[in-house]
């Protein structure tokens, strides 16, 4: 009798292991939508989430707060030096601007790959086993959140959506290993940008690579890296970071450059889901 | 009200491990650092422990499942993990006396346990380039020193709450 037990159980671990297997299989092939299951469950717990996170923040910030007023001096000298610098910086900016307004006028042109509507969402939750660093936010499908959206900080550019369910979204940071986050970018240079790819993250120096960029390009430390529009569904404009170190890459036709990144990926409260504006616009017509 | 003790108590590990995560200060030790916290692991074998072997396991199912979809967004890998621990912390029980140094040490080895199986799972789908040493040094030892203070903190008050509940049941 107990052999006969022993045997069912055995039997039953095999059959999970099996199951596990095939279940690891099915969520790793590349998926476009969570199933309505997924969605469901994501969606609830996100709620609860929710719930649990109002209180735990409000006590967490006040500690913050306390560690924050001891620094106040020293960021108030700062900042007050740096107002007048933005004084100048802003003026300048609205008179490009306006200039840019007339151009596009003279030349008929109404869309441009910069302009998105941009969704604000706070991170509800973290992948507590920090293997793929993934941030839930409290926005999804229903507040027009759609697979692959880039989602940025003030500072810059973050991550992008993973998975949209109806009410919440995962956020995939830009940290994560994933052969397929490309992003198309470029370096803002003296004359003219170069165009490149960013391709993975270094973990060891804490930097993104930028690579494939042409072997005569001329790149120089703290240039600054911006996203380039031309990847399909990213937005102009957004800033990545700024370029740490250039090397030759591995067979010596490229260049790859290191580029420190702009925005904090780990200290995420609030995000932006930015939706660029000529997607908008051809759903519209094609409604 | 009763029966639903133990599952909010489940939701509320559940949720603790991600909100422990998001509201560490991110500048200290975050960035160099990987800690897991592995509350719900540690509340599985307390039920298992203290109260019955079917609810660590059945628990361990269905918020296995939940971690599974919510969290890591692979399906499986701790769905399967979870009852399989509870079976086994319940087989070895039956060795040792029920006392709390005996469930703290426990889980201490399980969660190690964990941590290897979903490392080992990790490298086998090509999610992660980590070296053993790194693996080592950076997520196992400041894991087990995160949960070693949490069971510090909270194994007795949970163990207590836990006992006096199955008392009442019984």
């Amino acid at each position: 009798m107990p052999q006969f037990f022993l045997n069912k159980r055995l039997i039953l671990l095999l059959v999970s292991i099996i199951f596990l297997v095939a279940l690891i299989g099915f969520s790793l092939k590349e998926r476009k939508e969570l199933t309505w299951s997924e969605q469901f469950v994501k969606d609830t717990t996100g709620f609860v989430q929710f719930l649990f996170h109002q209180p735990a923040q409000l006590v967490a910030g006040f500690f913050e707060n306390v560690q924050d007023i001891k620094n106040t001096y020293k960021e108030n000298k700062l900042l007050k030096a740096r107002l007048e610098e933005y004084v100048m910086l802003e003026a300048e900016v609205q008179t490009l601007k306006k200039e840019n307004e007339e151009l596009r006028a003279v030349l008929d042109k109404k869309e441009s790959l910069r302009d998105f509507i941009p969704i604000e969402a706070t991170v509800i939750g973290r992948n507590p086993d920090r293997w793929q660093e993934t941030v839930i936010i409290n926005k999804g499908e229903q507040q027009g959140i759609k697979k692959d959206m880039a989602v940025i900080t003030p500072s810059g550019l973050i991550g992008k959506i993973q998975h949209a369910s109806q009410f919440t979204s995962t956020v995939q940071l830009l940290s994560a290993i994933d052969r397929q986050n490309r992003i198309s970018a470029y370096v803002q240079g003296k004359d003219g940008s170069v165009f490149g790819l960013i391709e993975g993250y270094d973990d060891k120096r804490q930097a993104l690579l930028l690579k494939q960029v042409p072997f005569d390009a001329k790149i120089e430390k703290k240039q600054l890296v911006l996203t380039s529009g031309l990847g399909g569904i990213f937005p102009k404009g957004l800033p990545i970071g700024e370029v740490e170190e250039v090397e030759p890459d591995e067979y010596g036709l490229t260049k790859m450059a290191y580029v420190k990144p702009a925005a904090n990926f780990y200290d995420v409260d609030e995000v932006i889901v930015v939706k660029r504006k000529i997607d908008a616009v051809q759903e519209g017509e094609t409604k | 009200m009763k029966k639903l003790f133990l599952p909010a108590l489940a939701v509320v590990f559940f949720v603790s491990e991600s909100l422990f995560v998001e509201l560490w200060p991110k500048h200290l030790w975050y960035e160099q650092y990987v800690f897991v916290p592995r509350f719900l692991l540690i509340f599985l074998l307390f039920v298992t422990i203290y109260g019955t072997r079917t609810h660590g396991m059945v628990y361990g199912v269905i918020f296995g499942l939940l971690y599974d979809v919510v969290y890591t967004e692979i399906l499986g890998v701790y769905m399967f993990a979870f009852p399989l621990i509870a079976y086994i912390a319940a087989k070895v029980m039956k060795w040792f006396h029920t006392h709390l140094i005996v469930a703290c040490f426990l889980s201490m080895v399980f969660i190690s346990v964990l941590e290897f199986y979903v490392y080992g799972i990790q490298l086998l789908i090509g999610k992660t380039t980590m070296s053993f040493e790194q693996f080592y040094a950076d997520r196992l030892l400041p894991t087990l020193l995160v949960n070693a203070l949490f069971l510090l903190v909270c194994s007795y008050p949970l163990k207590q709450r836990l006992v006096k509940m199955y008392e009442r049941e019984e």
